[in-house]
């Protein structure tokens, strides 16, 4: 069983705009995969169904065995916990200081604050902003801004990590920069996800890539063969 | 079943770990009590800091939601005062038989003896001519007036006092009793006055009640607009926090903090309102009452009622937070 499988995933939007066209895919656990394709291609879509920020109308998504399209709203909490996800625009909080924002997660899981502080401080020195921690996001720059965002996804040692064009403002030396930081997670076991348009920056790296066009895989370099929902019982446990 | 030949066809390092299935693959963080309490605590302390930081914001709210809360809560003073004030009218209620003043000795005895045995009665006080004279004189100013005439012209009189439990209907029928007896000229039931005070004080706390609701919704909605916009103004903070796995409850937190600490500061300016309107009537009030020969004893403004007052600004303050927060985050969307 794959870490992360979609099963013949649809979304459709209320008006009409089909995003999604029967996806079907696997991610190993510990992979690195890229999502791209055209503006509109439906990645940022495959991200959120598998952030369970939106619901598929069709399909199921199974993370770790679990049909998470059905996760009761009371547990999609927890199910978050053990994701990481960066966003093109970082989501910082401007009125927090760096240490806060990255902080912000392991005071959710009700971390003591000794142990905040030395995996805060783990992680800022991984993207190599220890230095920036008093600082307020505003007075950092766009590059710093989003590796402060990878810091926050990361504090949890989550399992899996998905990004969303976290490259969409940088210059390509900046770009290199935070994809070689999606490397280092990958390396040591986090399966990454992330969905970028830069062909020509994803096509350096050594990682599988997945292109999806008007809601639908047009290239899977691992291609999900069976196409078929499992057969196994066992795979569909409900939470 | 799957097949991922990519995953391992081009940079796919898959660390080959074991499968989990599981009926609880990401459990409930269970991080404890003191865990909690850490999270309670710190909540507490940045709404805190955040109501500090607009001081205009929340002094308005505690004004509005003072002012709410005052006013029941006087008349709910005034009520028990009222009824403590009753009590102290010698505490039981009464009649006066005034004699005529040719009544022979023995009928006067007899009805003060008739008033004397009656069960209901807790006591008699009789006063003759001459005592109703004497303290006409300590009191008033008509002595020369009195002097000019030949005769004391007071009556004697008798006043009985009823056992406490008494009503108005043992009352009547004492007055029934005297009335006919000879030598009685009038009886003077004091059940008018009773009952007028009786039925003043039921308005008040009828009143006190209606006024309870009306403002205390007042309050409940005055905190609910407020924590609104403690919301709207903290709508990225929430959306990250959702992002990043925070409960509903985490979610919520904040704003009940925001609630409590709206409705205690609402009942600190309520407790302010009514200690500063006590002292504004505390002279002409003793006036009045040194008038009836009553001194000025307010009941009621003490620590349990301080108390009351503040957990109702609180209760109040978190139903506000609760209608704000379920108006507001139920559909919350994060992105």
């Amino acid at each position: 069983m794959s870490q992360i499988e979609f099963h013949q995933v649809s979304k459709r939007f209320e008006n009409g705009h089909e995003a999604l066209r029967d996806i079907t895919a696997a991610f190993e656990e510990g992979s690195m995969t890229f999502l791209t394709g055209h503006s509109g291609a439906g990645k940022s879509t495959f991200l959120k169904l598998l952030l369970c920020l939106d619901r598929p109308t069709r399909g199921q998504i199974l993370v770790n065995g679990v049909n998470v399209t059905q996760i009761p709203p009371a547990r999609l909490a927890h199910y978050r916990q053990n994701l990481g996800a960066v966003f093109q625009d970082h989501h910082l909080l401007t009125h927090r200081t760096v240490f806060e924002n990255v902080a912000l997660p392991l005071r959710v899981v009700g971390l003591k604050e000794k142990d905040i502080g030395k995996r805060v401080r783990a992680a800022l020195s991984l993207v190599g902003l220890l230095s920036r921690e008093g600082l307020y996001p505003p007075y950092l720059s766009t590059g710093e801004q989003q590796r402060v965002g990878i810091a926050r996804a990361v504090v949890t040692r989550p399992k899996i990590l998905l990004a969303d064009e976290p490259t969409g403002n940088l210059d390509p030396a900046l770009s290199r920069d935070i994809m070689q930081l999606f490397e280092q997670f990958h390396q040591v076991g986090t399966t990454v996800i992330v969905a970028s348009h830069d062909r020509e920056l994803i096509e350096t790296m050594d990682a599988r890539i997945i292109e999806l066009s008007h809601g639908a895989v047009v290239r899977d370099e691992a291609e999900y063969v069976s196409g078929e929902l499992p057969t196994d019982e066992s795979r569909h446990v409900e939470v | 079943m799957s097949k991922s030949k990519g995953s391992r066809s081009k940079g796919s390092k898959s660390r080959g770990s074991k499968s989990k299935f599981s009926l609880d693959p990401w459990p409930r963080n269970r991080s404890g009590l003191a865990a909690g309490c850490r999270d309670h605590l710190r909540v507490a302390r940045e709404t805190l800091h955040f109501v500090s930081a607009r001081m205009g914001t929340s002094l308005l709210v505690w004004l509005l939601v003072g002012i709410a809360l005052a006013l029941p809560a006087g008349l709910f003073l005034l009520q028990v005062n009222l009824g403590a004030m009753t009590d102290a009218w010698d505490g039981r209620p009464g009649l006066s038989v005034y004699f005529q003043l040719d009544a022979s000795d023995p009928a006067i005895k007899e009805v003060v003896e008739t008033l004397r045995g009656d069960a209901s009665v807790h006591g008699v006080t009789f006063i003759s001519q001459a005592q109703a004279l004497a303290e006409f004189q300590s009191y008033a100013s008509l002595t020369d007036a009195l002097e000019l005439l030949d005769e004391n012209p007071l009556p004697a009189s008798a006043r009985a006092v009823l056992e406490g439990g008494s009503g108005l209907a043992d009352l009547q029928r004492l007055a029934d009793l005297v009335t006919s007896a000879p030598g009685v000229a009038e009886v003077s039931v004091e059940k008018t006055w009773l009952e007028r005070v009786t039925e003043i004080t039921r308005v008040i706390s009828r009143l006190g009640i209606m006024l309870g609701l009306l403002f205390g919704i007042g309050a409940v909605l005055v905190t609910a607009t407020s924590v609104r916009l403690a919301i709207e103004s903290r709508l990225e903070e929430l959306r990250v926090l959702k992002l990043v796995g925070a409960t509903d409850r985490q979610i919520r937190r904040p704003f009940l903090y925001f609630g409590v600490f709206y409705g205690l500061g609402g009942g600190l300016v309520a407790a302010m309102l009514i200690s500063l309107s006590l002292l504004v009537v505390e002279t002409p009030l003793t006036n009045l009452l040194g008038s009836y020969s009553q001194n000025l004893e307010l009941a009621g403004f003490d620590p349990s009622f301080l108390g009351v007052l503040f957990a109702i600004g609180g209760i109040l303050g978190v139903l506000g937070a609760l209608l704000a927060a379920r108006q507001r985050l139920g559909n919350l969307q994060i992105l």
